[in-house]
């Protein structure tokens, strides 16, 4: 069911139907509030509409899901992906060319995407910031909207657009807070954001001006050509060490990530989760498009460049989580780890054979979907919790001392999810993780960068460890009256239920992507 | 009854798993309405049922002659990275399940009418009927990864019980009144973060070596492994392999330098702690290294030999001189089980039939009579807030003639004597490194000498502590005295029928094992041979 006008490319609108999803909520969204203002009554409107757009977009996801898991039991597999606005092919390459392609990496991206967002706007709609709820909620699905498309984007063009949509919003959300602190936040991110886009825009030129293409399946070819003169091979390197360097401020990779923990303290917690979670898939999915499906070819290249980028991340990351004693510092410094561990696989790639970028970009992903689920959990305790404590700066792992004794189901969540983020029974989906982003390292025999990632896990476990102890010993002061908002109690049970049933079938975080990267 | 076992099938090791980790799951959701008593209880009853299973399945995966086999269940579970849900009974794990059983059962049984020094049993029991199913699951894996997995199980529920119902009310030593109390909080998280940060990197570690193994071999059932015996990788690959997973396993242990975690942790960890972590936890170190290193990278395995076993005679060497030395029993015991495990690392270095058998009997015989230390230790700890040789005061055997010869007899199975089970694994280490120049080379009779020095400086130490403590006039007043006096006693008197009771078991199955060896061994040699076919001679 194409459209084909005059001049414009045939589109495939079930392809892009959840991103075309939350463009539709936006519109309503901007129709609801020009009719009926966020006002006290009719507030509930917007947060329906909005989730309800979420939900559509899912469930394209989950539609198109099942039906490239149908298709790859056919006789090709993986290679009946959908694909949409496509040139016709030229000279060798007899296959079009798509800017949007819809295959398990952009399925799981997309999924992850969605999944947070959901759960970061059931934390947001009862905060503190819900008085702006319809600008929050529009700046959200601009988000959301942009790490869709970024998720299926195989074209340069459209890929630093996308980051762009998924980047510039987010600046609008962490300055929601209206204070100085929420302004510092904002601004930090915003020159971070800015900085980073010229060295984007200047590595995609150049990797352009390398190979003549935007496609990246005509980059892939280009760069793979072992005819490539070593004078261009050096342009298209340069190009992609600067791409990296432009998204890798999205990911909290060290050392682009010094906006986070002044960003983290400073924004809204439901907009920290979001950048915790779903930027952090935003980025994921810029850099595993652009290297993994673009420049495989180059790995010898870019692998110990990100290599080198994962340990120091990794390092850095915890060293300094480990002298945290305000919670939402703490969650970002250990987001900065994290991000060391989501990178890492791709450290692994250098030799070149075509079966390691795939490897090493499913376990990234999969990772990154323990790494999520854990992360939400987490959030969503913490959410809960900064409602009856002094917020943020103010907000010391002292709030948690005791907290089993008086809610122990909120302390059992929180513990579960820190003990995912360590890697350690029973939060078994990031044990698995963990062992699913070593796995590459391991083929490949990068030893260094192996034992750098053993060592991250005792220093994780360190500090993880000391909040999770805090939850269980006697409590000093008495406990403020606890009430759960039905929003906050529907995502802590969506990201607990995720977190129990990932560590009970950790198949869904080793087993992404089984097929060709596409 | 085989019928009626065999219908059971695996699943018996399922409830053996399962029904510890359920009761703890209970316990811990039941929240504080729980009386301590009746925690207790409960724990001891689930305790007692797990040992009949444990020992239900004991007879029904008999005859143990090859790995693997016997009772098992096999689900697939993580099909991405080959794993597979595969529990196995055979000779190699089934002495070590009733030992976690059996200690369990005893630690449990200690806490209904012992209280720990701080915290509610409730949590307590919760995580050491966690740790019974962690250790349980380690000795029944049967998959490269899921080992792992339970390896990893215990560490968080024995981070609690150290950091939370430790033992830090010490007393400071006679002579040194004015000494300021040690311990609180901060001394109990340090022992505690020290035992977890330790064993999560040896962990890690040794991840990256069982991802290794996976990955050159295409498959993680650990029978499959030891039937190939290494084949697939090249020496090279097997080296790297066998360094990895021996550093983690050794940390557990523990080997020597990488002890240093263990002597504040079992100093710090409340009676029942102490016991688990001397009784199970280090077992697991061991039993890795014969499940998971020998015989799946003999090669690997050889090429490291002479360190493995010098680093365990350092360790004998090591532990014995700091034993001579130092002054409070709970740690003297610690250092005495660095030395004792050892000969459990020397008797795997060596490679051969004896040795193996040797460090098989070794681990036992230790989880026997170290337990039994330490549920002595803890009871004098109870009555006088020290474990301080001189503190004790001299006399037992006068003054607490239950404790004393309980003490008395822990004592002199520690160092060996024949007819009680230190001796025969300690026996079969020292001929197996006699032995074993196929992999300890030339150091194989040098070590074995020292070795045999180790077990004299045993002996002198043992009997210092009697002469100290045991023997001697009955001098002190039997209450406290001195600095001690700060601190009301737990429990006054000699041991009573209860903690006698508990002790029972260990007294007998010391004796019973020292004059019967082969009840023991006669269940490994089979899977010994098995476990050495790879690694030829």
């Amino acid at each position: 069911m194409n459209f084909a006008i005059t001049g414009v490319q045939a589109v495939d609108p079930l392809a892009l139907a959840p991103a075309i999803a939350t463009l539709v909520t936006i519109v309503v969204l901007v129709l609801v509030d020009a009719v009926a203002p966020a006002t006290a009554r009719l507030r509930r409107v917007h947060d329906v509409v909005a989730l309800a757009g979420l939900g559509v977009s899912g469930a394209f996801v989950a539609v198109l899901g099942v039906a490239a898991t149908g298709r790859d039991l056919g006789p090709v597999a993986g290679a009946a992906v959908r694909s949409t606005v496509c040139v016709a092919g030229q000279g060798k390459l007899v296959l079009p060319s798509c800017s949007f392609v819809v295959s398990p990496l952009t399925l799981t991206l997309q999924a992850v995407v969605v999944v947070g967002a959901v759960v970061c706007l059931l934390l947001a709609v009862d905060g503190p910031g819900a008085r702006d709820r319809s600008v929050h909620h529009l700046l959200l699905l601009a988000t959301v909207t942009g790490a869709l498309v970024l998720a299926g984007s195989r074209d340069l063009a459209t890929l630093v657009v996308a980051f762009e949509t998924a980047s510039l919003p987010v600046i609008g959300l962490v300055a929601l807070r209206r204070d100085a602190q929420g302004a510092q936040g904002a601004v930090t991110l915003l020159l971070t954001a800015v900085a980073s886009l010229g060295l984007l825009l200047v590595g995609v030129a150049m990797l352009l001006l390398a190979t003549g293409s935007l496609h990246l399946d005509r980059i892939a070819a280009a760069v793979g050509d072992p005819t490539l003169p070593d004078s261009v091979r050096v342009v298209a390197v340069a190009g992609t060490l600067l791409a990296v360097a432009g998204i890798a401020f999205k990911l909290s990779v060290v050392p682009f990530h010094l906006w986070t923990p002044d960003t983290y303290a400073g924004a809204p917690l439901p907009v920290a989760a979001f950048l915790s979670v779903v930027s952090k898939a935003a980025g994921l999915a810029a850099v595993v498009v652009l290297l993994g499906v673009g420049l495989p070819a180059l790995g010898d290249a870019w692998s110990p460049a990100v290599a080198v980028l994962a340990a120091l991340t990794l390092t850095v990351g915890n060293l300094v989580a480990l002298r945290q004693t305000v919670a939402v510092r703490l969650l970002a410094w250990s987001t900065v780890a994290q991000a060391g561990w989501v990178v890492l696989p791709l450290g692994a790639v250098a030799s070149g054979a075509p079966g390691d970028a795939r490897q090493a970009v499913a376990a990234a992903v999969g990772y990154l979907v323990a790494y999520g689920v854990a992360s939400l959990l987490a959030f969503s305790v913490v959410v809960l919790l900064a409602r009856h404590h002094p917020a943020g700066e103010d907000h010391t792992l002292e709030a948690y001392r005791g907290l089993a004794r008086r809610e122990p189901v909120a302390a059992g969540a929180l513990g579960f999810a820190l003990l995912c983020l360590a890697g350690l029974p029973p939060g078994l989906v990031g044990l698995v993780a963990k062992v699913v982003a070593v796995r590459p390292l391991v083929d490949a025999g990068v030893w260094w960068l192996a034992v750098v990632a053993a060592a991250n896990v005792a220093l994780g476990v360190a500090y993880y460890l000391r909040w999770t102890a805090l939850l269980v010993v006697r409590p000093t002061a008495t406990p403020p009256t606890w009430r759960v908002r039905p929003a906050e109690g529907i995502a802590l049970g969506m990201s607990l239920a995720l977190c129990v049933a990932f560590s009970v079938l950790p198949q869904v975080v080793a087993g992404l992507i089984p097929t060709a990267l596409r | 009854m085989s019928t009626f076992l065999d219908s059971l099938g695996g699943w018996l090791l399922v409830v053996l798993v399962a029904a510890p980790l359920l009761a703890a799951a209970v316990l811990l959701a039941v929240g504080d309405r729980v009386r301590d008593r009746a925690a207790a209880e409960t724990g001891t009853a689930v305790a007692a049922g797990t040992l009949l299973v444990a020992a239900l399945a004991a007879v029904g995966a008999a005859p143990y002659d090859r790995p693997g086999t016997g009772l098992s269940v096999d689900v697939a579970w993580i099909p991405a990275l080959g794993v597979r849900f595969h529990l196995g009974l055979d000779g190699l794990g089934a002495p070590l399940v009733l030992l976690t059983a059996l200690l369990t059962l005893l630690v449990c049984w200690h806490l209904v009418r012992v209280r720990p020094v701080a915290g509610r049993v409730r949590g307590l029991v919760a995580c050491i009927l966690t740790v019974e199913s962690g250790a349980l699951a380690t000795f029944t894996a049967q998959d490269l990864l899921l080992f792992f997995v339970a390896f990893e199980v215990v560490l968080v529920p024995m981070w609690f019980v150290v950091a939370l119902w430790g033992d830090d009310t010490q007393a400071p030593r006679v002579g040194e009144p004015s000494t300021p109390l040690p311990g609180g909080e901060r001394a109990r998280r340090d022992a505690a973060n020290r035992f977890v940060l330790y064993t999560a990197l040896g962990s890690a570690v040794m991840l990256l070596g069982l991802v290794l193994v996976a990955l050159r071999t295409g498959t993680t059932d650990l029978a499959a492994l030891a039937y190939a015996g290494g084949a697939g990788m090249s020496t090279t690959t097997q080296t790297i392999a066998a360094t990895l997973i021996v550093f983690g396993l050794a940390v557990k242990a523990p080997m020597f330098p990488l002890h240093t975690w263990l002597p504040p942790a079992h100093t710090i960890a409340p009676t029942a702690g102490s016991v688990l972590l001397a009784g199970v936890l280090l077992k697991m170190g061991t039993y890795g290294l014969v499940r998971v290193a020998v015989p799946v990278v003999p090669d690997g395995v050889r090429a490291i030999a002479p360190f493995l076993g010098a680093l365990g005679v350092a360790g004998i060497l090591w532990g014995g001189l700091a034993c001579l030395v130092e002054r409070d029993l709970k740690r003297l015991v610690a250092f005495s089980s660095v030395a004792h495990m050892g000969f459990v690392l020397l008797g795997v270095a060596s490679m051969t039939p004896q040795g193996l058998q040797g460090a098989l009997f070794a681990n036992v015989a230790h989880g026997l009579i170290t337990g039994l230390l330490f549920l002595v230790v803890g009871a004098l700890k109870d009555r006088r807030h020290t474990a301080d040789l001189e503190g004790l005061g001299s006399g037992l055997r006068d003054r607490l003639p239950r404790l004393g010869w309980l003490l008395a007899f822990g004592a002199v199975a520690g160092l060996g004597l024949p007819g009680l089970a230190g001796f025969w694994g300690e026996l079969l280490a020292i001929v197996g490194a006699w032995n074993g120049e196929g992999a300890l080379g030339p150091l194989a009779r040098p070590l074995a000498v020292l070795a045999a020095f180790g077990t004299a400086l045993a002996a002198a130490y043992l009997l210092r502590v009697l002469f100290l403590v045991w023997h001697g006039p009955n001098g002190r007043s039997a209450g406290p005295a001195g600095p001690a006096a700060l601190f009301a006693p737990v429990t006054v008197g000699d041991a009573t029928t209860h903690e006698v009771a508990v002790a029972a078991p260990l007294v007998v199955a010391t004796v019973v094992l020292g004059l019967l060896p082969w009840l023991l061994l006669d269940v490994t040699a089979p899977i010994v041979r098995v476990l050495l076919a790879g690694v030829g001679s």
